[in-house]
């Protein structure tokens, strides 16, 4: 399946170098739900979400430098760091809405830490999508759904991340000195991951009644 | 055999349901659309409740190009992108007002000068089953089959299109189309329907009014 792209935004770009850190579950992402007791919808965003928000971030700020899980941010330089997660994932079917459309909520959380691993904030992104199921199945209109989702978690980001987050004060230098917490983002998004995260695919695989479909 | 077969299939596709309809604009400031000026075709935000069918939008977008009189229209999705974020579900104005911030913002005026787009439609409306009654029941077996019965029911579609002028940032007005349909299906042996297309209408009728009302 084709990942999901994001226009370039209409935006001035934000004044920072960030890196952003993709945590594995979050690029590994696989929600498994059983509607209404029969259907069973197996939804994997795979490489959507990580390669959405390097797409992002990309439009967002000056640069962008992804790090992968082993590496250590020591070694870059940068402004921030941003760590997106996953905090919670529903969608509904038209069975279950008594409509016709699909509709998928993404809960997203952005974690911001400055260039020394003191965390500046974080902030919880809800985003929605919806997609009328019109000449589309049912797993190409429940994809439908969670692109939108993800464009619409796309512009609260672009709109409201500098309001949420002040992320650009910190291309005036890190928060405070380095603290103890500067260990956590070393370590990952251990702290993060203590939380279930809920696994949603773009590629909707249907379940016993969509194949019926 | 054949032939009388064949002359029931032509006359069930030549005949259709019963359809009312009833097609009116208000107009609040002048219109018109000069050379290398288009429209584009939106649909109200499900933010804001609407379910407005993909495939009317779709519709309209070809009804109002088709022709020797057709205007260019601009395909909504490239229209969402080239602006994006500012017209996703969640960020596109509700009303006129937020119009002039909207065009200030980087790009935005540059974006919607290089396309063109003059005016937008925003669609809001949709098409719906009110009321449906009879029966109808089909049976097949070795000797043949066939269907006895008689099933009828009424769609309801009805639709406003608020027309905004981008070069004035304000409303031109609007123009709305509601039409009823009733659909039946007798059925001796071979069922014979005479179906309402009330959608096909409400589209053909919106966009014959919203060509006139745009280029007046």
């Amino acid at each position: 399946m084709e990942m999901p792209t994001i226009p370039e935004p209409r935006m001035e770009k934000i004044g920072v170098d960030v890196a952003v850190r993709i945590p594995v579950e979050f690029e590994h992402f696989v929600h498994v739900e059983q509607v209404l007791g029969k259907d069973t919808w197996t939804i994997d965003l795979g490489r959507s979400n990580a390669a959405f928000f390097t797409q992002l971030f990309g439009h967002m700020f000056d640069s962008v430098i992804v790090l992968g899980p082993d590496d250590d941010p020591r070694d870059h330089q940068f402004d921030a760091l941003i760590e997106p997660s996953i905090d919670g994932f529903e969608f509904s079917t038209p069975g279950q809405s008594q409509s016709e459309a699909f509709a998928v909520w993404i809960r997203y959380r952005m974690s911001v830490f400055d260039s020394v691993g003191n965390r500046a904030s974080s902030w919880t992104v809800n985003a929605y999508g919806k997609s009328q199921q019109e000449e589309l199945g049912g797993s190409e209109s429940l994809k439908r759904a969670a692109v939108l989702a993800m464009r619409d978690a796309a512009a609260l980001i672009i709109m409201q991340m500098e309001r949420a987050t002040n992320i650009s004060q910190l291309a005036n230098g890190p928060l405070q000195p380095a603290s103890t917490e500067s260990d956590a983002m070393l370590a990952g998004a251990e702290q993060e991951s203590e939380e279930p995260a809920s696994v949603i695919g773009i590629f909707a695989i249907g379940g016993i009644d969509d194949a019926a479909e | 055999m054949r032939q009388s077969k064949f002359l029931v299939i032509f006359i069930a596709f030549s005949l259709s349901g019963c359809i009312t309809s009833r097609i009116e604009d208000a107009r609040e400031n002048v219109t018109g659309l000069n050379d290398g000026q288009s429209v584009v075709i939106m649909a109200k935000s499900y933010h804001q409740g609407n379910e407005t069918e993909g495939d009317y939008l779709t519709c309209i977008e070809k009804a109002l190009g088709a022709g020797s009189k057709g205007i260019s229209v601009v395909p909504h999705q490239k229209f969402i992108d080239n602006l994006f974020p500012w017209f996703e579900p969640r960020t596109a104005p509700a009303d006129t007002k937020g119009l002039p911030a909207l065009m200030d913002r980087p790009g935005v005026k540059d974006a919607v000068r290089d396309m063109g787009v003059r005016y937008v439609v925003w669609l809001d409306g949709d098409t719906e089953r009110v009321a449906e009654g009879g029966s109808l029941s089909c049976a097949a077996g070795p000797g043949g089959g066939g269907c006895f019965g008689f099933a009828w029911w009424q769609n309801d579609a009805d639709y406003e299109a608020a027309v905004w002028d981008l070069d004035a940032n304000e409303s031109a007005g609007t123009v709305s189309a509601d039409v009823s349909g009733t659909s039946f299906l007798p059925a001796l042996v071979i069922p014979i329907p005479l179906i309402a297309r009330t959608q096909t209408r409400a589209c053909k009728g919106l966009a014959q009014q919203l060509r006139a009302f745009i280029v007046q």
